[in-house]
């Protein structure tokens, strides 16, 4: 009982919590004030909130696969908010004035959504013990501990990487955000493919007997990278070519001659 | 006459949709039904055909919410309360892949045989 609360809790949290930190860290080189996140999780929460109480409208549409399709469509919309943020702050590095101040938007949108996706499920899954008081407290006690272990994750993180000193701290940076953003695309693709608006094929390799995805590194490679045990060629094929994508943007905005911070 | 000429134009249009490998438009998709009752799959092992698409539907009958989920299956679902959910799975090679009630672990459970 205790113990699904905590590993349901730290799964949702744990992906949110990754990309704040190292987000938080860009902010740090970039000058950015990290009010950002004060928002974010604001506005994630009332997503969250207001998707829990659509939920069982949004399920209905499409033909039973609303919630797949809206889920998909927010995943693709941080991959592109991910793409969007390479840019902008590697511009910003350069010392490229005017990126700067569009950057905060498009941070506090993309941690918002990603607040309000996990978050749904979180608040989703805490109302349906709520009318058993001493169940929902077990429950309760769980969720704060997994998301205490989620949060103090994403701060390592971000420790490790903001100790990193000037160009280590950008390939380190730009590479784990590349991951989390090819995992969001090939996520996306998995939504579609279980509501059948993608083909389904076999999966072009299985590793679950090497590393189970229910596994503990399992769990967090699937949160930092999007790790999968059996993905379909469609849905390796986009992963590789969202991190491909995120790479390329980054190298080509940065502006040779230039003196980096 | 001309009716007939555009109703003949659909019939083969749509013949080659569901001709074209891959798209599967109009492929009859088995349709296997499960409900969730006290936190418990009904039936708990269900058995589908191997290398066929098939159209899942779990209907909840408790009121709170539950989430189909299956790691060997790559499927992840929140049903609510009293509703129910299409999940669309495979096609599969022959074998056993469980799957559980995220939200109900310990009761909620079963397993898909491929066969």
């Amino acid at each position: 009982m205790l113990l699904t609360s905590v590993v349901l809790v730290l799964r949702e949290v744990l992906e949110a919590s990754l990309l704040i930190s190292i987000l938080s860290a860009f902010s740090g080189v970039l000058g950015i004030k990290r009010s950002w996140i004060g928002w974010s999780l604001l506005f994630g929460l009332a997503g969250a909130l207001v998707y829990s109480f659509a939920v069982s409208t949004i399920s209905d549409w499409f033909d039973g696969v609303g919630q797949e399709v809206i889920s998909a469509t927010m995943q693709f919309l941080i991959f592109l908010l991910l793409l969007l943020f390479a840019f902008l702050a590697v511009r910003d590095r350069n010392g490229q004035q005017g990126s700067g101040r569009m950057i905060v938007p498009v941070m506090i949108m993309m941690v918002s959504v990603a607040v309000a996706r996990e978050g749904f499920e979180i608040l989703v899954y805490l109302h349906g013990f709520s009318a058993d008081l001493p169940r929902f407290m077990t429950i309760v006690s769980g969720a704060v501990i997994g998301a205490c272990i989620g949060i103090s994750v994403g701060i390592l993180i971000y420790y490790f990487v903001s100790a990193l000193q000037g160009r280590l701290l950008w390939i380190a940076g730009l590479g784990l955000l590349s991951l989390v953003a090819a995992g969001m695309l090939s996520q996306a693709v998995l939504l579609l493919i279980q509501a059948d608006w993608l083909p389904s094929q076999l999966p072009v390799w299985d590793s679950s007997g090497w590393l189970p995805e229910n596994s503990v590194t399992g769990q967090l490679l699937y949160a930092l990278i999007g790790y999968e045990a059996t993905p379909t060629a469609l849905q390796a094929a986009l992963y590789f070519g969202g991190l491909f994508l995120f790479l390329i943007i980054a190298v080509l905005s940065v502006r040779p001659g230039k003196q980096y911070p | 006459m001309q009716l007939r000429a555009e109703k003949l134009f659909f019939r083969a249009v749509l013949m080659l949709v569901c001709i074209a490998p891959g798209t599967g438009i109009c492929a009859e998709r088995p349709v296997v039904e499960i409900e969730i009752r006290d936190h418990l799959f009904w039936p708990s092992e269900v058995t589908v055909p191997a290398n066929t698409k098939v159209k899942l539907l779990v209907f909840n009958r408790d009121p709170t919410s539950e989430e189909f989920e299956s790691y060997e299956l790559n499927r992840e679902k929140v049903i609510m309360g009293n509703k129910k959910a299409v999940i669309f799975i495979g096609p599969l090679l022959p074998g056993v892949y469980p799957f559980f009630g995220e939200f109900n672990p310990d009761t909620a459970q079963g397993k898909i045989i491929v066969e």
